[in-house]
């Protein structure tokens, strides 16, 4: 093997890297329509993170993307049981705002929840609508993290719709999932230009060359590693950084050194 | 691991998806920097120009490369090639495996079409790749199910539940691993079916080479499940081969 990496050579060693653990910004929960998933459940899912050396992960659970209050309240739960491994997005439906409404109140009361999930194509509302504006307010307002399902040539999530929203929320930390998949320029420049955008890595990894491509572009200090776990083995996305013609400095920003950073403020607060 | 890639290809794409690896050489340099000793290769000229440039694209560019092993794409015998001078082609150049591109070419892979060239298949023992048509690889295995077919490019949104009924049919079929990053995936289908139905492959250039690479070195199955997977059940179906 002429990869050099020595990052590489601890994971296929041994599965897992002691010097760099893996941190999940992109995570599920529990069973969803289309799909077998072998094991969807807490235990399953710490049990492959702890193959994969992954240290912790935040959900948005599969309930949530169809009835939100009973799906986050299910989160909820599971980050209780296992605090310091699952953290949490609250997912907003936005064709349900009076709902949305009281889960954005109820934000507070739960710990471990690190900001919101939108998925604009699952629920045929564009991020640019007024409907996600409250909880756009209070994220801006209490510096939350956002992550958005963000697909490339989506008239709901695409990148470019990004470049209308996430300039006038200075405060939110936007987290493009699966960096516009396939509209990769146009995720670059969205995240190029924003300070407070980043790109997320979720089935995007998998496309040989684009972390180079982002690394080269954007900055590995700007790219966050994700899985959709349940959906994905970690190994599947772990392999392709580390895979990637890039340094192992770009490696440890990817796979935990920025997601360390955007999580210090609730670990901080013992989340 | 002794790493064998049913799955991968080089040549310019009109469209690069993601890395384009020109030639055999670069194809070759990203094998070397993954540590992957050989690979079944395809020319994207079989696939997006013509088969018949193709063919001969991937046996001129790999002459001289005894660790690339070639696939050849089919056609339809009525309007191509008679299947006896295709025959002949494919044991004059070893050509150990054969490719269909069914959506591509425009036309149905089964017995009305094909059904001299598959009977031949059967006969020689030569595996056929294919991508995920379910249907068509359904309809296909009930006419020919002792047909040596190899499923790629699966799984990426979670194909089981439309193979495993036909992997509980049909012992011939195969799948390669580039696309099946379900969690757990791997192991589950080891525990239920064992590992001699799964061929390691990368999908590359399309797919990262490193991510099945990974997956597959960790999963959580025995050893020697790892060995067979990576390498040692694609030379087993080609061993088989009786050209």
């Amino acid at each position: 093997m002429r990869n050099q990496s020595r990052i590489a050579a601890e994971f296929l060693a041994a599965g897992k890297s002691e010097s760099c653990p893996v941190i999940d910004m992109h995570g599920h929960y529990g069973p969803f329509h289309g799909i077998y998933f072998p094991s969807p459940n807490a235990d399953g899912m710490l049990e492959t993170m702890d193959r994969c050396g992954v240290s912790c992960i935040v959900c948005s659970s599969h309930t949530s993307l169809v009835d939100m209050e009973r799906g986050n309240r299910e989160m909820a739960e599971v980050v209780r049981e296992h605090p310091g491994r699952f953290y949490a997005y609250r997912t907003i439906n936005p064709n349900y705002p009076e709902r949305a409404a009281r889960e954005i109140v109820r934000f507070p009361d739960d710990p471990g929840f690190v900001g919101f999930k939108f998925h604009p194509s699952s629920h045929s509302y564009p991020v640019t609508g007024a409907r996600y504006v409250p909880a756009l307010e209070y994220a801006n307002e209490h510096d939350l993290l956002v992550l958005s399902h963000c697909w490339g040539h989506s008239d709901t999530d695409g990148p470019k719709l990004f470049s209308k929203v996430v300039g006038k929320y200075p405060n939110i930390t936007f987290l493009l999932g699966h960096s516009g998949y396939g509209e990769w320029e146009a995720a670059f420049a969205v995240a190029r230009e924003f300070p407070n955008t980043y790109l997320e890595l979720t089935a995007a990894s998998r496309v040989s060359g684009i972390i180079a491509r982002m690394v080269a572009e954007v900055g590995s200090e700007k790219v966050v590693f994700g899985t959709d776990l349940p959906w994905f083995d970690p190994h599947y996305g772990i392999g392709s950084v580390c895979f990637s013609r890039i340094t192992d400095e770009d490696r440890r920003n990817i796979l935990y050194r920025n997601a360390e950073r955007l999580l210090a403020p609730v670990r901080e607060v013992g989340g | 691991m002794d790493w064998f890639d049913c799955n991968c290809g080089f040549g310019i794409p009109a469209k690069p998806f993601g890395s384009v690896f020109a030639t055999a050489a670069e194809l070759l340099d990203e094998l070397d920097f993954c540590g992957v000793g050989e690979a079944l290769v395809v020319h994207i000229a079989q696939q997006f120009e013509s088969p018949q440039t193709g063919n001969q694209l991937v046996l001129t560019e790999i002459a001289d490369q005894p660790r690339l092993h070639p696939a050849w794409a089919i056609l339809p015998p009525q309007t191509e090639w008679d299947v006896a001078s295709f025959v002949d082609g494919i044991k004059r150049h070893g050509v150990g495996a054969l490719r269909a591109y069914p959506e591509e070419d425009r036309y149905l892979l089964n017995g009305l079409t094909f059904g001299p060239l598959l009977e031949e298949l059967v006969g020689r023992r030569i595996p056929l790749f294919v991508g995920p048509y379910w249907q068509t690889v359904a309809d296909l295995l009930g006419d020919f199910p002792e047909l040596t077919l190899v499923v790629v490019d699966h799984g990426n949104w979670g194909d089981d539940r439309f193979f495993r009924p036909l992997i509980d049919r049909y012992p011939r079929l195969h799948l390669d691993t580039s696309s099946y990053q379900l969690e757990r995936g791997l192991a589950d289908f080891v525990r239920r079916y064992g590992p001699d139905r799964l061929l390691y492959g990368s999908g590359s250039p399309n797919i990262q080479m490193g991510a099945a690479l990974l997956t597959l070195a960790h999963a959580d199955i025995p050893d020697a499940a790892k060995v067979a997977i990576a390498g040692e059940n694609l030379r087993r179906l080609l061993s088989e081969v009786r050209l």
